[in-house]
């Protein structure tokens, strides 16, 4: 049941994410706590959510290029991690969310190579529609529009919950195996963190855009340090 | 004649779809033409009109998929003249042929480069400090303001036809997209320092220097062009074996 919900919910992300709304559904930020949340762990999504869209900021489909598939990435990690986290009986730890984006990240370039064949295949779409018009079908091919949204579902629908479920798999055989290794990957979850607020400023191609990363980093480290000292 | 409000309703409902058979071919056109057909139809009773209007608009096309709302709009207004007889049917298509590549740039720089990665930035950032609440308030305040304005961009460019450039430059886009630029990058570098104090709270003063550290040489990794998933697997794999050698040091603790 799990994972038909992690396929439905994968399957409307990539939907939402080109042929319908965008309206930041399918982004991480708000993809990982909806996966948490329809399986039962929103403090998991929500913790995965923030440094995953920092990291994929950049990710944008401009003109004809192809980004990585952060969405088809997030539904992955974050399914893997909640199923892992369930398991193991400790919820999404930041030791099992790096093992799960360690193991299901690279499902994001293998999305952009399936995004590549989708939008080849809906050339057929487009000339079945002309070949419909010269029969005299006008609403018929304009529905074959719609169509298009069908193969994105599909594939993100069947790649997400096989990668989750190798996630779940994997990680919980990992850290029962060496419960040590809990601690170093919570530093490896610290540096995520600093790199993905990197890539998030890069992102921005701002002109003045490291200093101000800077500037706002110094600042909230003196204010916190400021009131943890206070309290 | 001119298109009912109610049919234009129904087109930008359907301009929400434009890109859902993008295709190497033709682009966005099989989009464009499901979005204006509810106008077409209204326009032109005589069927063979109609499949011949749908066909110009079967015609490559491809812009960014907000900005695009104002080409729906200006090509209703352009066929409403083509139905009337007052100017040739070739206007329409000469009209997105023209707009297609500017209110791409618009889009794509506004849009994709400033707005919606800024609200990406301050959705992560409210949901470190406040959690879920911060999360759809940010979301909802996103789709408010992006849906409010492909309306207005739709809408312009019915009324005013090829006027919609000088509106689109009222609204100044390019000047709030380096604002927003310039707060996002403000933004992550919050998220940067909010992340190094989690991480000093949670482990230990050394997490926190080490997530700084990593922070700043991914900016100067990044910056050289460094692929981004590589780059990832480096951090994590480099602060695990910090962390483990930390670890060691402290005698397994």
């Amino acid at each position: 049941m799990d994972y038909l919900v992690v396929a439905v919910v994968a399957g409307l992300a990539a939907v939402e994410r080109k042929g319908f709304l965008q309206a930041m559904l399918s982004r991480p930020v708000a993809l990982a706590p909806i996966v948490g949340l329809a399986l039962g762990d929103l403090p998991g999504g929500l913790l995965l959510g923030p440094p995953l869209e920092l990291l994929w900021l950049g990710a944008v489909n401009m003109g004809a290029s192809l980004p990585p598939n952060e969405a088809l990435g997030t539904a992955a990690i974050a399914a893997g991690a909640v199923l892992a986290g369930r398991a193991l009986g400790t919820g999404v730890t930041p030791a099992v969310a790096v093992l799960a984006i360690a193991l299901a990240g690279t499902l994001a370039a293998l999305g952009r190579a399936t995004d590549r064949a989708i939008e080849e295949w809906n050339v057929r779409l487009a000339a079945r529609a002309e070949v419909l018009l010269e029969r005299g079908s006008p609403i018929a091919a304009v529905r074959e529009n719609l169509y298009g949204m069908a193969l994105p579902f599909v594939v993100s629908a069947l790649l997400a919950p096989a990668a989750a479920a190798v996630v779940a798999r994997v990680i919980p055989g990992v850290l029962v195996e060496f419960p040590a290794l809990n601690a170093p990957l919570g530093w490896g979850w610290a540096a995520l963190g600093g790199l993905a607020a990197a890539a998030g400023a890069r992102a921005f191609r701002s002109a003045r855009g490291i200093g101000l990363f800077a500037g706002a980093a110094a600042v909230t480290l003196a204010v916190g340090w400021l009131l943890g000292g206070i309290r | 004649m001119s298109v009912p409000p109610m049919t234009l309703r129904r087109v930008f409902w359907r301009c929400l779809f434009l890109q859902a058979a993008w295709n190497r071919r033709g682009m966005q056109n099989l989009g464009f033409a499901y979005a204006i057909d509810p106008a077409l139809r209204r326009l032109y009773a005589d069927p063979g009109k109609r499949n011949e209007a749908l066909r110009r608009h079967l015609a490559t096309f491809n812009c960014h998929p907000y900005t695009a709302a104002a080409i729906v709009g200006g090509a209703i207004h352009h066929e409403e003249r083509v139905a009337a007889g007052e100017e040739p049917p070739g206007a329409p298509l000469a009209y997105k042929q023209v707009l297609q590549g500017p209110l791409a740039a618009v889009g794509d720089s506004f849009f994709w480069a400033g707005l919606r990665p800024f609200f990406g930035a301050m959705a992560a950032v409210g949901t470190l400090a406040l959690g879920w609440p911060a999360l759809v308030a940010a979301l909802l305040l996103y789709n408010a303001l992006h849906l409010w304005l492909r309306w207005t961009l739709f809408r312009a460019g019915y009324r005013a036809g090829d006027d919609v450039v000088v509106r689109l430059a009222s609204l100044s886009l390019p000047t709030w997209a380096a604002r927003l630029r310039d707060g996002g990058a403000v933004l992550c570098g919050v998220a940067a320092g909010a992340g190094a104090l989690s991480a000093a709270g949670r482990l230990s003063a050394g997490a926190g220097v080490l997530a700084i550290l990593v922070a700043a040489a991914g900016i100067v990794v990044l910056g050289l062009r460094a692929r981004l998933f590589p780059t990832v697997y480096a951090a994590m794999a480099m602060g695990t074996a910090t962390g483990a050698v930390t670890q060691l040091l402290r005698g397994g603790r």
